[in-house]
């Protein structure tokens, strides 16, 4: 598997060659914790959300929101202790970038997080960790007690009157938690069900207190950011979305892996040449380029299409940036099939707080199962588009919508791979469905 | 529908309310004391799903009534607020597992690069099928979904360690180190 | 809520409506149909139903209107295609892993998602596949639960938590493998019943009703609860002369208690149809004879014979009348006339556990209604446990703390649960409660009284900053563990207390469904009471006509006094150690037999009414009165008709002047007594006693440390409750039955004759 950067500087993944690139001692001699020496000695909180503001830096968690714009909602003014979150619960099928950042690089995460504290004003910071990354939250957990002892987390950090200290929390299997309000109801002790909005966690969030919460990769990527300026980071990147961003490669090419790119970056030339094509000579099928919750992308829209791997770009190319969990599936992959697993995922993964995902998710997978089993009727293709309809934009949180594009873009863009299933009692019962 | 441990399987519904409250040893305790001291006054119930990780390697992979009685005392919490938690999170096992627990990923990326052969593969060498636990105690075999190892599919979990890029050879190497 | 007024736009009509409302509050009042399940008025907001859709301007997607607060200019759409597609699409959801076994459901027919499917009608079933099965169990003796009819409302759990406060049912599971549950599967509560009430369908079902009868079998007759003075309101469901079930469902009633019941209002109707009923009357012609059946003539006849002779003998002191604080305002007003106007004693009395004459005299404010208690700032109780004895004020404590925030102050000899919401907790020795009242009243005592009560001088000092902070409404909450003397210092606190931006309301916790009422109907003002007319029996006093029974307490130590009178006529719906020495039995009809009043400890006075027929022989009290002064020659004139008697008992008490049964039809629009407020009065004399009082105490007392269990009071059995089987199993510890799966009342038996004693030794 490779991790490296491609048509930028390593921005990210600087320091991913190195020995020991997760001790203390490694990140230091590389310019470590400069950056927050940097802002606690010669910034202003609020400086350090205006840089930030002008790095276009947009959350890497999925949603894409503005950073520096999150952050100015805190407000200043309340009495409440303010938190910051890191999310580190990545779940989203095809993503496992945050994973790497963590495993390689802790106190790039470190200092990300602790710049963010300085900037909101915040004493305590949680980063909550997936609990099947129980081997990262131990590596987290070493790199803080190292910083710890250095005097870069704790009371009067750089002998200044910032004052900050850094947790590891456990997830334990539930990718609804990965949802911000969920999240926080998780680390409160409660069932992972999201939260009303308004109130925004910016303003009632953990513990009923102001909080920020930011995925692993957005927070890494503050450091440089602060170091370099946030008009140089933004450059990196388009105007809208600013800087560098880390890609999850899986599925059928020759190199799958993490690969950080410079926003804008031409999805063929990365397949095919990056990625090194798709392997054993077999054409190129679909691409789900941000994760398992965003539109499927059939090989016509990616061949000579020049989409560009950015927020916008993405969004003109029929799909989203997402997560940046980039699937790659080849020829051979059935459509329905891969649709059918998905909504598997999301079947187990609804939370059941609310009916429509609660209920639509479970009734589809029933409904792809049967299809499976060879029963499907050439109506269900109608009903499955209906059922979508009938959870999108009416769900509690995200996850409902999450649920229904992927099946709705598969349905739109394969009809064919439909079609072949939904023959009257079609006999293509496929093998290897018989979970 | 995929088979899980939980939450399919909430905790025993028949189950009676337990009188027998677990003890652990100082260590552990301490340990313990560790995460709680992480939480702010009065915030003791965030320390829930640490605790229950650690109530449920001390306690043969799986929350037993006794530690659920544990947990509801440390945490000032009622029994039944523990269930409800318990039964939330896949990784919180309610009913007995064995003493390696094998979690197959399943999910999309493992998918197309052979999952299922990995799967097929442990359930006939094990002779059990998802949702299982050999007669020995030994293995127990779950899927479930993505564990962030897609750019080495496919993969599964032994208790907590990650094995990917498997190939059916590989298993068995991987189960035959097994102590 | 503010009261400012803003301009809101519903389907093109503009309203102005109060800022802040709650938009799916709006729609409902201007008559604008908006289905929801999860959304229940004052309870945390859920928003999970996702029925309520309605489209507003400028908002992307659909909004649940449930969660909206009106702002100014908002512009509203609640039908149209896109919405009507939205919410017949839950329903579909919601039904796909419905069994959809309307016939065998207790709720079929008055079932909301039922209802919602008929109002849409046209739901063709599109889900052909395999439903999520899940079995039909039992939560408990009171609750039975068929998860698979469960449409995850939560309304159960959040009544469970946010009114009871015992958070006893919890959703376990995800996803659809969601299910309503408890730990262990057994309920450890208080039995309450609330879940069953709010459940919009057939999960959580009364066990004790279960496949009893279908909805529409039923009369529902609004009526009040015969259990404590909080008196609820109630539908009582009849069937062929026969009580099937008593529900507060607000498509029946809606009293001052919501849907709001406890387990003795909900379960323990069982008594009224029972076959231990008294039958006909019974004479006992000579001591020691048996009782034998008589006709009603006879027995009235012999009565007044015996009445006579007696008073011919001993002069009319000599015959005592005794009411039970059960009965209707119209029996025991009955009761007072007869005594007064016809037997002409000074001799009658109510079987009450205290008398509240000394806190009316002295009434120095306003009682506390219970609305009054869900939104005070601040709550006072010095002794009583609402929790197990005035169900519904529990709740209305619990949840003035819980959402209005509201400061609980309790001063107890026992650690009650209640003390778990409180922000103050005055652990005093046993005894020493009315050292509490007196630092309270007058702080020169602080010293004193905290050294007789075992705790800190600054608790005090406290208690009394935390009043003298308060701003809005004080309540303050006494029981009967107080002397006579401390309970008129209590009900002078008002003119201690109140202030300009505080009002002092004043909420006595008497025991029975009409102590007040006892106290209105001016019963209590006999010379003698219960335990001192027992003491003078067979001297002063030689006959007693009692209405109901003694109680435990009073007959304690004194089991020979009824042995001693000449002559004991008693009127009761069963056998009791009263009875057991009566030389005339009669058979009163209960209260689901009888129209009449109530007066609850909020002073409301609220209709009994009558929903099936008298069983056997049974006649209502007052009728019996009434017909027993026939016979003594004093004709009261009120023919068959309690609102006569009600007319004039309401034309003799200045509180109840004005009222008439037709201003009480309304139960949602209650009628409060006026009590007449006393001026402020000079208190020495009673400060001084309970000083003496207080100084006497010794200091050796050692505290109460134990919290008591859920039910020690709830499930004690009495006369009534012993009725009820399931409340045996639990009087008994709830045992866990060997499955869930049947019915715990076919699988636990418990020594009937064991529990027979049991009923001997408490008593309600
Ligand atoms: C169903 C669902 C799952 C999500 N999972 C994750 C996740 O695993 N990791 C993550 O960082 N954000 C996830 N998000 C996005 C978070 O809600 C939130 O937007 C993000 O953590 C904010 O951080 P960012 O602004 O840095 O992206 C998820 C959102 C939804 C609706
Ligand atoms: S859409 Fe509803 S059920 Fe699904 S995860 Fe979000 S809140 Fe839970
Ligand atoms: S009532 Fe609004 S979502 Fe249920």
């Amino acid at each position: 598997m490779r991790i490296e950067a491609i048509g930028c500087e390593p921005l990210l993944l600087a320091r991913f060659k190195l020995e020991n690139s997760h001790r203390l001692g490694v990140y230091r001699a590389h310019g470590g914790y400069e950056a927050l020496k940097k802002a606690v000695e010669t910034m202003t909180p609020d400086e350090v959300i205006a840089e930030v503001k002008k790095s276009a830096l947009r959350g890497r968690g999925g949603a894409g929101f503005p950073t520096g714009m999150k952050w100015s909602f805190v407000p200043k003014d309340s009495p409440k202790p303010k938190y910051v979150v890191c999310n580190a619960d990545e779940s989203e099928p095809g993503t496992f970038k945050d994973r790497y950042l963590m495993e390689r690089d802790p106190h790039l995460l470190i200092e990300g997080m602790l710049l963010a504290a300085y900037a909101l004003g915040s004493q305590t910071v949680f980063c909550y960790t997936r609990g099947e990354y129980k081997y990262l939250i131990d590596i987290m957990d070493v790199a803080i007690e190292e910083a710890r002892a250095a005097g870069l987390i704790g009371q009067n950090i750089f002998g200044t009157n910032f004052t900050c200290e850094v947790y590891t929390h456990t997830g334990a299997g539930a990718y609804i938690c990965g949802e911000e309000t969920a999240l926080l109801n998780s680390l409160e002790g409660l069932r992972g069900h999201p939260r009303m909005k308004p109130p925004f966690p910016a303003v009632a969030g953990l513990y009923a207190c102001p909080t920020v919460v930011n995925n692993v990769e957005t927070f890494c990527a503050v450091p440089w950011i602060i170091n370099n300026g946030g008009e140089a980071y933004q450059k990196l990147g388009t105007e809208k979305s600013g800087g560098t961003k880390l890609w999850s490669v899986s599925g059928h090419v020759v190199y799958p892996g993490v690969y950080e790119l410079p926003m804008g970056y031409d999805m063929e030339k990365f397949i095919f040449e990056d990625l090194g094509g798709i392997p054993n000579g077999k054409k190129l099928k679909a691409v789900i380029p941000g994760g398992s919750s965003v539109y499927i992308m059939p090989a016509e829209d990616i061949i000579g299409k020049n989409v560009k791997m950015d927020y916008e770009g993405l969004v003109a190319g029929g799909s989203m940036v997402g997560s940046g969990g980039f699937i790659v599936m080849d020829e051979t992959v059935d459509i329905f099939e891969s649709t059918k697993n998905l909504i598997e995922f999301y079947k187990h993964e609804s939370c059941g707080w609310c009916t429509p995902c609660r209920e639509g998710t479970d009734w589809l997978a029933k409904i792809f199962k049967r299809i499976a089993r060879g029963e499907g009727r050439p109506e269900d293709a109608q009903l499955i588009l209906d059922l979508c309809d009938n959870i999108e934009g009416k769900s509690f949180c995200p996850l409902g919508d999450a649920a229904a594009w992927p099946i709705q873009s598969a349905i739109k863009k394969f009809p064919e791979d439909f079609r072949r299933h939904l023959a009257p009692l079609a006999q293509t019962a496929v093998v290897g469905v018989g979970d | 529908m995929s088979q899980q441990f939980t939450p399919n399987n909430a905790l025993p519904q028949e189950a009676k309310v337990p009188q027998e409250v677990a003890t652990f040893s100082p260590e552990v305790e301490a340990e313990m004391d560790r995460h709680l001291a992480k939480y702010p006054e009065g915030r003791k119930r965030s320390a829930i799903l640490p605790l229950m990780f650690i109530v449920q390697r001390e306690r043969g992979g799986y929350l037993d009534p006794p530690g659920v009685a544990y947990l509801a005392d440390r945490l000032g919490v009622r029994i039944t607020d523990i269930w409800e938690v318990a039964t939330f999170y896949s990784m919180i096992n309610t009913e007995p597992v064995g003493k390696y627990h094998i979690q197959i990923c399943k999910t999309l990326s493992c998918k197309i690069m052979g999952a299922d052969k990995i799967s097929d593969y442990c359930k006939q060498k094990l002779g059990i099928v998802p949702g299982e636990m050999t007669a020995d105690g030994r293995f127990s075999l779950s899927l479930v979904e993505c564990l962030g190892s897609c750019g080495t599919a496919p993969m599964f979990q032994i208790n907590f360690d990650y094995h990917e890029n498997l190939t059916t050879e590989k298993v068995d190497e991987i189960l035959a180190s097994l102590p | 809520m503010s009261t400012d007024l803003i301009k809101v736009t519903i389907n093109e009509k503009e309203f102005q409506v109060q800022k802040g409302a709650r938009l799916i509050d709006v729609c409902r009042e201007k008559a604008f149909n908006i289905p929801s399940f999860c959304y229940y008025a004052d309870l945390a907001l859920q928003a999970s139903c996702r029925m309520c859709l309605v489209r507003i301007e400028k908002m992307p997607k659909l909004q649940t209107s449930c969660t909206i607060t009106c702002t100014d200019g908002m512009v509203v759409t609640t039908e149209s295609e896109e919405i009507e597609k939205a919410q017949r699409a839950m329903v579909e959801f919601l039904l796909a892993n419905h069994p959809l076994d309307c016939p065998v459901c207790d709720r079929g027919g008055e079932c909301e998602l039922q209802e919602m499917a008929f109002d849409w009608g046209g739901l063709e079933e599109r889900f052909t596949e395999p439903k999520n099965h899940q079995p039909e169990k039992y939560l408990s003796p009171m609750v039975a639960n068929d998860s698979q009819r469960c449409i995850l409302c939560k309304r159960c759990t959040r009544v469970c938590d946010e009114w009871m406060g015992e958070d006893a049912i919890e959703a376990g599971g995800r996803g659809a493998n969601t299910v309503i549950g408890t730990y262990g599967g057994w309920l450890n509560c208080s039995q309450c019943g609330n879940c069953i009430e709010v459940c919009p369908t057939g999960t959580l079902l009364d066990a004790t009703y279960r496949h009893q009868a279908r909805p529409w079998e039923l009369a529902q007759t609004v009526s009040t609860c015969t259990y404590c003075s909080d008196g609820c309101q109630e539908s009582v469901g009849s069937r062929a002369g026969e009580v099937m079930r008593v529900v507060a469902r607000d498509r029946y009633v809606n009293g001052h208690n919501g849907e709001f019941l406890c387990i003795k209002g909900r379960f323990a109707h069982t008594f009224v149809n029972h076959e231990a009923r008294l039958r006909t009357p019974m004479i006992r012609y000579k001591k020691g004879g048996k009782l034998i059946p008589a006709t009603w003539d006879e027995a009235i006849r012999h009565i007044a014979g015996k009445l006579d002779q007696i008073a011919e003998a001993h002069g009319p002191d000599a015959i005592a009348i005794v009411g039970s604080p059960r009965l209707t305002n119209e029996a025991l007003y009955l009761l007072h006339k007869f005594a007064t106007e016809v037997v002409g004693t000074e001799n009658y009395t109510a079987t009450d556990a205290f008398s509240l004459q000394p806190f009316f005299d002295n009434l120095g404010g306003p009682l506390a209604t219970h609305q009054d208690i869900r939104h005070a700032k601040t709550i006072l109780i010095i002794g009583g446990e609402p929790e197990e004895l005035q169900p519904f004020t529990g709740k209305q404590i619990r949840q003035a703390v819980r959402n209005g925030g509201a400061k609980l102050l309790i001063v107890n000899s026992v650690p009650i649960r209640l003390k778990q919401q409180a922000s103050a907790f005055v652990h005093v020795r046993p005894g020493a409660l009315d050292a509490a009242v007196l630092a309270i009243a007058n702080q020169a005592h602080n010293k004193l009284s905290a050294q007789k009560m075992g705790v800190e001088e600054i608790e005090l000092i406290e208690l009394r900053r935390a009043l003298t902070n308060t701003e809005g409404d004080l309540v303050i909450m006494f029981g009967g563990e107080l002397s006579l003397e401390a309970q008129a210092v209590i009900a002078q606190m008002p003119y201690t207390f109140g202030t300009e931006g505080r009002r002092v309301l004043l909420h006595p916790l008497p025991l029975f469904n009409n102590s007040v009422g006892a106290h209105d109907t001016g019963l209590m003002k006999g010379k003698l009471d219960a335990k001192a007319m027992l003491d003078a029996a067979g001297e002063r006093v030689r006959a007693m006509y009692v209405a109901g029974s003694f109680l435990q307490e009073q007959l304690r130590g004194r089991e020979a006094a009824l042995g001693k009178l000449d002559f004991l006529v008693v009127q009761e719906l069963f056998e009791t150690e009263t009875t057991a020495f009566a030389d005339v039995v009669l058979p009163a009809a209960s209260f689901a037999e009888t129209d009449g009043t109530f007066t609850n400890n909020d002073g409301l006075v609220q209709r009994v009414r009558q929903s099936i027929p008298p069983v056997h022989q049974a006649k209502q009290d007052w009728m019996i009165t009434a017909q027993l002064a026939k016979e003594l020659g004093v004709d009261f004139n009120f023919q068959m008709s309690a609102s006569a008697a009600f007319s004039e008992m309401a034309s003799k008490i200045p509180a109840y002047a004005g009222l008439r049964y037709p201003l009480l039809k309304d139960e949602s629009q209650p009628a409060q007594a006026r009590y007449a407020v006393a001026d402020k009065r000079d208190l020495t004399t009673e400060l001084e006693s309970i000083r003496q009082k207080v100084e006497s105490l010794e200091e050796t007392a050692s505290k109460m440390t134990e919290t008591p269990e859920v039910g020690h009071e709830l499930f004690k059995i009495g006369t009534l409750t012993d009725k009820l089987p399931q409340m045996h199993l639990l009087a008994a510890g709830n045992p866990e039955p060997e499955t869930v799966r049947i019915s715990p009342l076919y699988q636990i038996t418990i020594d009937a004759n064991l529990q027979g004693k049991e009923a001997a030794a408490t008593g309600d």
